[in-house]
């Protein structure tokens, strides 16, 4: 029975200087997976590289080697720092269960971040493209984005933003409704200013960056795509603007009240949004007390990001309850595709239509004696071996192709072979095997129609 | 009956009411069309008793104190249905309801409000009334504006940003709701005003009443915060706290009326 492998490190088990070693970059994605097929003779394999994990996924007939397999390949590119404990291994259906929630970014640094979602569509693109995808990995692959949707939707685990940008952004946004066309102001050149700055202008709005030397204004002004402006413009710009970024080095407060009185006044009320980055802070404490004023500063920001991380936690919880349901329900997917029990009920389907002609046709040749009866009984049962030996055959030897379950799943579909049809045989006679084919039949068309 | 039906819309806007304020600071994701769906069946309940309550035959409508508030707690809750499609702010249903239910309950002490007796009815009256209610329906969504405003303004300073600080809308919409509303209303106020004075002088009764008074002072209010807000750029907290002040004076025209029906003589 082929079975699922995954071997890689992560944020959990290695440093970023031991993650980089491995790490491939999306367009080289593609080229990657085909030397990978080709070096190791993987049918399946999906590469997920971001900057927190790296993780090699196939399939095998023989997972414990194929395990032992990748497990080399990788520690080999790691070379010297491959040390202990660095990568991890899952087999079954616990790789399932990772990917679950891989994808639903249960296992991010930054529990509920969104990138990953689509790095991980991005890695399955590529797999695609490489042609390194099976049915087994597609299927699980396209079930667990169907398990991060719901995550997301169902669990409040991506409520709240938590990096110290996003979290200016978000605010920004509960301030002022619509950021477009709005004014962001940056002021000084601090790393964490830059980047908020940075993800505000994303948001649509217009930046001017002010800096005591006017080259780094401009540095910085190409580098954020804004529009430098000089120092002596600051009470106009300030008077201007809708958001302040204040990060510069200046060892007193900048943001005075006395300034900022003058400032209020200008601006008529508008509200004024301040994010004070800087450390020792650039805004006298006090200017947050004026009206339509808002003055965030590092701590405060820190400290939302520390309590949407709790919030978080919290309602993970609740996501690990999702991811179990859905590992439930690839498990009955993946049951359905077992060979045995398919054979099982496909010959007992056969066989069935067989008896029930045969007991239909006798009592109307009441002329028959046993002998002929005998006869007619057998002919029967040869007629169905004989119909069945081709696609038993068939069956068999494709079962262990790396697109075998897509074999077992036609046959099953094409001959409506229920689920647990073979199973329940021997537990109970409960007459309720059409529920359990139109049941079968929706979950199995469902997800095949959505993945492409 | 009718009974049956008063308590049903009471008992619908309530449990709209709860289910709001949990939708508000719980967040529960799994139902979140139900808060609103069930405030709507109350709405229907509350149709269906205003027109049961229809006025009888020969009595101009709407010109009793109960009629009034109850047709005003229905613009309410239609008013908010127009603006929470158009604005996104759904949520903005746990401070509606609650007005909703206050005042559809006020107007079950109808008892005691003596109708307008019919010799001083007119259709100046009538335009008086509805011009009114009218307002008051703008002014309440600028009221429930405002009281979100000054919650969201407390929640974002106080640094309280989970739960509810997430559901509300954001500051500058719900200013936006506050100013739009105010100047929707005022011109009806406005009108209300000269409506009832023109009919007051006309059908004789020239003394100056509380409710009259009160709602001078509402209307300056009015006035003051479009003029601040227009001229000196007012915005926010202030302008928030003018509209719900604005609103509790018109709310105690209505008290003055109904106290005076009631033969309290004011």
């Amino acid at each position: 029975m082929r079975d699922f492998v995954v071997v890689g490190l992560s944020h959990r088990t290695a440093p970023v200087e031991v993650r980089e070693r491995l790490a491939v970059a999306p367009k080289d994605l593609g080229r990657e997976l085909r030397e990978i097929a080709a070096d190791t003779g993987f049918e399946e394999a999906l590469l997920i590289s971001t900057c927190n994990r790296v993780e090699l996924y196939t399939t095998s007939a023989n997972p414990l080697e194929a395990t032992q397999e990748a497990k080399g390949m990788l520690a080999k590119r790691l070379g010297e720092a491959a040390g202990e404990g660095i990568l991890y291994q899952e087999r079954g259906v616990d790789v399932v269960r990772h990917v679950f929630r891989v994808a639903s970014s249960l296992d991010s640094l930054v529990v509920g971040e969104p990138q990953i979602l689509g790095q991980v569509k991005e890695a399955f693109d590529a797999a695609n493209e490489a042609g390194t995808m099976g049915t087994l990995l597609g299927r699980c692959f396209t079930q667990a984005f169907a398990t991060a949707k719901r995550v997301r939707n169902e669990t409040g685990i991506a409520e709240g933003t938590v990096s110290v940008s996003s979290i200016a952004c978000e605010l920004a946004k509960k301030i002022f409704g619509n950021l477009e066309g709005r004014r962001t102001l940056l002021l000084g050149a601090g790393e964490m200013g830059e980047s908020a700055a940075r993800s505000l202008r994303q948001t649509g709005t217009n930046l001017h960056v002010i800096n005591r030397s006017e080259e780094r204004a401009q540095a910085l002004a190409k580098a954020c795509d804004g529009r430098a402006v000089p120092y002596e413009r600051l009470s106009i710009e300030l008077a201007d603007a809708d958001v302040v970024i204040a990060s510069t080095a200046s060892p007193k407060f900048i943001l005075t009240p006395e300034l900022m009185k003058g400032v209020v006044r200008t601006r008529r009320h508008r509200p004024l949004f301040i994010i004070d980055i800087a450390v020792p802070r650039d805004v006298d404490p006090r200017v947050g007390n004026m009206d339509n004023v808002f003055v965030y500063d590092v701590d405060d920001l820190q400290q939302v990001a520390e309590e949407n991380l709790a919030v978080r936690a919290r309602e993970a919880s609740l996501a690990e309850r999702i991811i179990e349901d859905e590992v439930e329900s690839f498990l009955s997917w993946r049951r359905s595709l077992e060979l045995a029990p398919t054979i099982v009920a496909l010959r007992k389907r056969f066989g069935q239509v067989a008896e029930d002609e045969l007991r239909r046709a006798l009592p109307r040749l009441q002329s028959l004696s046993g002998q002929d009866r005998a006869v007619l009984e057998a002919m029967s049962r040869s007629l169905v071996n004989k119909l069945l030996h081709q696609p038993m055959t068939e069956l068999k030897a494709g079962a262990g192709e790396p697109d075998g379950a897509l074999l077992i799943d036609a046959v099953r579909r094409l001959f409506a072979l229920a689920e647990e049809e073979a199973a329940r045989e021997e537990t109970s006679t409960q007459p309720n095997t059409e529920a359990a084919i139109t049941q079968l039949t929706a979950a199995a068309t469902g997800p095949t129609g959505e993945s492409k | 009956m009718k009974a049956g039906l008063f308590i049903a819309t009471a008992a619908l806007y309530a449990i709209a009411c709860i289910l709001y304020l949990f939708q508000l600071t719980r967040g529960s994701e799994k139902a979140p069309r139900l808060p609103g769906t069930v405030f709507v069946a109350a709405l229907g309940a509350h149709l269906a008793f205003l027109l049961l309550e229809g006025p009888s035959p020969g009595e101009l409508p709407l010109a009793d104190m109960a009629q009034i508030l109850s047709i005003s707690s229905f613009g309410i809750g239609i008013a908010f249905l127009l603006a929470s499609y158009r604005m996104n702010v759904t949520i903005l249903g746990a401070f509606v309801a609650p007005l909703s239910l206050m005042l559809f309950l006020a107007s079950g002490l109808g008892s005691s409000y003596a109708p307008v007796p019919p010799r001083v009815q007119s259709v100046v009256l009538t335009l008086h009334i509805v011009a009114n209610i009218m307002g008051l329906v703008a002014f309440a969504l600028a009221f429930v504006a405002g009281v979100a405003y000054l919650v969201q303004e407390r929640l974002l300073r106080r640094r309280q940003l989970t739960g509810a600080f997430q559901r509300l809308p954001s500051l500058g919409v719900l200013d936006t709701i506050g100013l739009r509303s105010v100047l929707v209303g005022f011109p009806l106020l406005t009108f209300g005003m000269v409506t009832g004075t023109f009919w007051l002088v006309r059908s004789g009764g020239a003394q100056f009443y509380v409710s009259q008074a009160l709602g001078l002072v509402a209307w300056g209010i009015f006035a003051g915060v479009i003029v601040l807000r227009v001229a000196a750029g007012w915005q926010g907290r202030k302008a928030a706290v003018g509209t719900m002040l604005g609103f509790l004076f018109t709310l105690l025209v209505l008290l003055g009326y109904a106290v005076r029906a009631a033969g309290g003589g004011a």
